[in-house]
């Protein structure tokens, strides 16, 4: 399966729209990262001469932010958290399984663009360790069958899909 | 892109440096048990340096923004026994301040030992050396075995572009080639990418430098303080010692920083010198071009012409045959069949004496230097306007004025490739928010930084002025008290601006009345700082524009205001000496002209001698009395006209008819190959003397080396030639010859030591008004059918002038990539030609072959053709013809035949 098309005129109204000052950056880049789940990098050069800023200071801050990918990414997003608490509580395992059912490596994304992996050092809920997230969605206390749980149910969501 | 601004990352952004300012009461601290009173804006890293302390830094730079990146420059507070970084701390009252207790010591230790755990042990092979500011802090902290793991990077070099050698693997991360891009240069070719351990300094996309923005100043590499950036060169390792002298290339007159080893200059930096005129940057020619020092083609020897070959003759030999000859070609023919053609790229002391001795011992004033090229009989024009003193009445001196003016409006130049370092002022004046408008046939780089572009049509660039001067004077947004004070002529002006017609205009420049509407707004009530450059020099209507440009700052009260003013980019470092010291047909040094009788009493008392009372030949008619016969010989210092000069093969036709061709240069080039005598002089670095910069800065030179084999400092030469000649006690040294200068002028006699500044300034007269002159249009040319197009001449920043010296630079010769014709997207289209295909210009007089550049930028029917490539291939398409005759096309553009060129090679 190929990447996403990109739609240039929807991208093009949006740099349009967010063409203001150069605070504007990271509310567009959001929007962007947001309507495409990537930032193309094409999209480099055209939004740093909206905002009155140099192409490689555009590329600094989307490198810096991880919520901002110049890749595709997947239709999920699997964040597992290697934080200290869950470290303590098992993360790598975790991860180790994630990995295993979904044969990718940290920070690769499925050839058929539904899954991406990434490791986080925190998710900011160490109450329920271990964690990971599925998108903006929240899965703590994880076990191998609960891990199991949650890819067999977005497998599933992702076949329905298609 | 528009306005680039400086994002900043990572530090504060704390202490400012304190520049100038009002009256802040001082604060008083202690630092190491010394109390110290200072600035309350200072920061404690330069209260610290100001007292005599020493403080290690990495990430410092005093040019550029305090960042605390590298935390080096820890001191600690006594009171609070608080760490801090003293270039991010501002100074308080009652602060006690140690730099050097243990504690800090130990936290500095730990920092290096990171810092070198995570760098290559290369230190052995590494070409930064002993100039590495990390290996020294290291040293200096008794940092050797760092008892960490190593860490090393994988960060492979780059090493494609001819110039500039990244290894990021020994990147610290200071940020300095960062902001130095950003803030000095403001090119933005790089920024950090990533962050934490993975962040390292990035072009867009990890392309190579020069698929980016990169100008390849080196400007990151002279402040990187590691060995992450050095210089490609053939030569290794760090030079034997360092000296600082005056570029030779442009009018900028930056200092550079040369290194030396054995004899040789192995490598070019910016000096240290915090009152020059460059700071901390340079340009790619300033950086790389200097290889034509140690190129095979010098000049190792005089030579004379014997039986049509050129061969090696002692000093003496050559000396005497050149001032008989002379001596002979006077008593024959008069002294006007003989001519001296001096150099806007020597000393000032070379072209005093050169004038001298064709003055007062050959009695002519056939003198003239290859500023005449740079269109200064035009400056002429401003200079006359105003009783001689044009040049402290209209232009604006020190180039720092571009970053304080409030607004700029850049007329037909292209400071960004013709003079970097002035480019880079502009810029940066434009990041601080000084409003630009760009008037060019071409979307120049510094359009991109512009507020307005104006695209007119060229040659009808002094019509746009006049629109522009109408719809101010319609607001009623000019100035008013100054016009009424300081000019006369106002009201026949402005009658004749309001009954101009605009629609007409509109139609001749091909500019709309609403973007001249928004540069009438941007101008209005605002004082200007011009940058005039070739476009209107060299322009067939140059005059009128020049007048318009006049008209226009009289009427803004642009003139004699800080910053305001012309800036007229010099595109040879000496031109202006060359011209203040009479090099010149018809001015004595002083730009006293020849035929005022006082000036030459005055000269004539000083030279115990009679001088010639007509003005003399200038370059261009130079050559055509050659052509007719009348001129026999020519004595030319440090110029190569054969490359220079259009119509080549009519200048070597000329040339072939004089009986005596003297050349006095450093390298084998066209010009000497035609000579009939040849004496080596020494480049830049080989000698001692002096250049005026285009702001009027006198600075002096510092040999670096011995001029090669038996080549001699043109002083040298000039003085024994004079003694050959005749001449009555002639100057034997430099100081003498600046003892003479000095004596009648001066303006010219402070002999400024070494990095004391000395400018040449003179205060206005008082009382005094300026004409404004009256309203004329410029001329059109007829469209010719057979010559449809358009072809552009400019400069680019990887060639000074022809290139006669740049071209000898094997680094800027295996860059070719910013070179070729430039061709608008459209025009390639409809010849069906792309990247790299050949296509043939042909003009009335002439035609050349080039690869074509695909450019966004350029104006459909227009095509750009940069001068200095391929022989300086474009003097080709141009005709002789003497700048600002009424029948002078110009030398800037022409109309030309454009077909595809069968493949080969050129």
């Amino acid at each position: 399966m190929k990447p996403p098309e990109i739609d240039w005129q929807k991208l093009n109204t949006l740099i349009e729209s967010r063409k203001t000052e150069q605070w504007g950056l990271i509310p567009l880049l959001q929007d962007i990262q947001k309507a495409f789940g990537f930032i193309p990098p094409e999209s480099v050069e055209p939004i740093a001469d909206a905002l009155g800023l140099f192409p490689a200071q555009v590329q600094g801050v989307i490198t810096f932010y991880s919520g901002f990918s110049l890749a595709p990414r997947g239709k999920f997003v699997l964040r597992v958290c290697c934080g200290t608490a869950c470290h303590v509580k098992g993360g790598r395992s975790i991860l180790r399984l994630v990995q295993q059912d979904l044969k990718l490596k940290e920070g690769e994304t499925s050839p058929d663009y539904q899954f991406t992996l990434e490791s986080v050092a925190c998710l900011g809920a160490c109450a329920l360790a271990p964690t990971m997230m599925v998108n903006r969605e929240y899965f703590g206390r994880l076990s191998p069958p609960k891990v199991a749980g949650i890819l067999n149910y977005f497998g599933k969501e992702a076949q329905e899909e298609e | 892109m528009k306005l680039p601004a400086i994002v900043c990352r990572g530090g504060s952004r704390t202490a400012p440096t304190i520049k100038g300012g009002g009256l802040v009461e001082a604060i008083t601290l202690t630092i190491n048990g010394k109390t110290i009173s200072c600035n309350p804006e200072l920061s404690l890293l330069d209260a610290a340096l100001q007292n005599g302390f020493s403080i290690p830094t990495l990430c410092h730079h005093p040019d550029l923004k305090p960042f605390g990146a590298c935390r080096i420059c820890l001191v600690e507070e006594e009171k609070t026994g608080r760490l801090m970084a003293a270039c991010v701390t501002p100074a308080a009252q009652n602060m006690v301040i140690r730099t050097d207790t243990p504690r800090v010591l130990s936290h500095r230790r730990n920092i290096v030992s990171l810092m070198l755990a995570a760098h290559p042990e290369s230190c052995i092979v590494c070409d930064k050396g002993n100039r590495c500011r990390l290996r020294q802090v290291a040293a200096n902290l008794g940092v050797g075995e760092i008892r960490l793991d190593p860490m090393p990077s994988d960060q492979m070099p780059d090493q494609l572009n001819p110039f500039i050698y990244r290894d990021l693997s020994k990147c610290i991360l200071c940020g300095k080639c960062i902001r130095a891009d950003h803030e000095l240069v403001v090119t933005g070719a790089i920024d950090y990418s990533f962050r934490g351990i993975r962040a390292y300094p990035a072009t867009i996309q990890d392309k190579p430098l020069e698929k980016t923005g990169c100008t390849f100043c080196g400007t990151c590499v002279a402040v990187c303080p590691t060995g992450a950036l050095t210089t490609r060169s053939v030569y290794k390792g760090v030079p034997e010692r360092e000296v600082d002298t005056v570029c030779g290339f442009c009018g900028v007159g930056c200092r550079l920083r040369l290194g030396v080893t054995g004899g040789l200059v192995i490598e070019a930096n910016p000096s240290t010198d915090t009152k020059s005129v460059n700071g901390a940057t340079l340009c790619v020619r300033g950086h790389f071009g200097h290889d034509y020092l140690n190129s095979s083609k010098r000049l190792t020897r005089p030579m004379i012409r014997k039986n049509g070959d050129l061969e090696p003759v002692s000093w003496e030999e050559a000396l005497q045959e050149t001032a008989h000859r002379l001596l002979m070609l006077k008593e024959q023919h008069g002294p006007k069949s003989i001519a001296f053609l001096g150099s806007s790229k020597c000393t000032n002391e070379e072209n005093y004496l050169f004038q001298k001795i064709a003055r007062s011992l050959l009695k002519t004033n056939n003198i003239d230097n290859n500023g005449y090229a740079m269109g200064r009989r035009l400056l002429n024009c401003i200079e006359k306007r105003t009783d001689g003193s044009g040049r402290f009445h209209f232009f604006a001196g020190s180039l720092a004025g571009l970053e304080k003016i409030d607004m700029v409006l850049v007329i037909g130049a292209d400071p960004t490739h013709s003079m970097p370092v002035m480019g880079y002022y502009l810029k940066r004046g434009a990041v601080k928010g000084i409003p630009i408008i760009v008037v060019d046939p071409r979307k120049t780089e510094l359009a991109d930084y512009s507020t307005l572009w104006l695209p007119v049509r060229p040659g009808t660039d002094a019509d746009l002025i006049h629109a522009i001067a109408a719809l101010i004077l319609e607001q009623k947004s000019h100035d008013i008290s100054f016009v009424e004070r300081f000019t006369e002529g106002f009201r026949g002006y402005a009658d004749s601006l309001a009954s101009l017609d605009l629609t007409q205009i509109c139609k001749k420049t091909g500019i709309a009345i609403d973007s001249l509407k928004k540069a009438a707004a941007l101008i209005g009530h605002k004082k200007i700082a011009f940058v005039v450059g070739d476009g209107i020099l060299k322009q067939r209507s140059g005059l009128e524009a020049v007048e318009a440009l006049l008209n226009l700052a009289m009427l803004t009260g642009s003139i004699a205001h800080k910053g305001a003013g012309f800036y007229i980019p010099a595109k040879e470092n000496n031109m202006i000496g060359a011209w203040d010291m009479g090099t010149i047909p018809d001015a004595l040094p002083g730009r006293r002209l020849v035929d005022d009788r006082e000036a030459r009493m005055e000269w004539e008392k000083a030279w115990q001698t009679e001088l010639p009372a007509e003005p003399g030949m200038d370059l261009v008619h130079m050559i055509q009395a050659a052509e007719k016969g009348t001129l026999k010989g020519l004595f030319i210092m440090g110029e190569n006209p054969l490359r220079s000069l259009p119509q080549p093969e009519r200048l070597q036709a000329a040339f072939a008819k004089l009986d005596l061709i003297v050349v006095q240069d450093i390298l084998l080039n066209e010009t000497v190959s035609n000579a009939h005598i040849v004496l080596p002089g020494a480049a830049f670095s080989e000698k001692e003397g002096a250049f005026i910069n285009m702001e009027g800065r006198l600075q002096n030179l510092t040999a670096a080396v011995k001029p090669p084999g038996d080549a001699r400092p043109d002083l040298d030469i000039l003085i024994t030639l004079a003694q050959k000649l005749g001449a009555n006690n002639p100057p034997a040294t430099l100081t003498q010859v600046r003892a003479e200068i000095g004596g009648v002028l001066s303006l010219y006699a402070p002999t400024a030591r070494s990095g004391q500044l000395v400018w040449i300034q003179k205060r206005m007269r008082g009382g005094s008004t300026i004409p404004f002159s009256p309203i004329r249009t410029c001329s059109q040319e007829q469209p010719d059918p057979a010559y449809p197009h358009l072809a552009v001449i400019g400069s680019q920043r990887y060639h000074l002038g022809s290139g006669t010296r740049t071209s000898q630079s094997a680094r800027i010769g295996a860059f070719n990539t910013g070179c070729g014709i430039a061709v608008a997207p459209e025009d390639a289209l409809k010849w069906d030609v792309t990247d790299g295909d050949m296509i043939q210009l042909t003009s009335v007089v002439g035609s050349l072959k080039g690869k074509v550049r695909i450019d966004k930028k350029m104006q459909p029917g227009l095509v750009w053709v940069p001068l200095g490539d391929n022989s300086n291939m474009a003097r080709c398409l141009i005709g002789l013809t003497p700048l600002m005759d009424s029948d002078s096309p110009g030398w800037n553009t022409c109309p030309v035949l454009i077909e595809k060129a069968e493949e080969e090679t050129i």
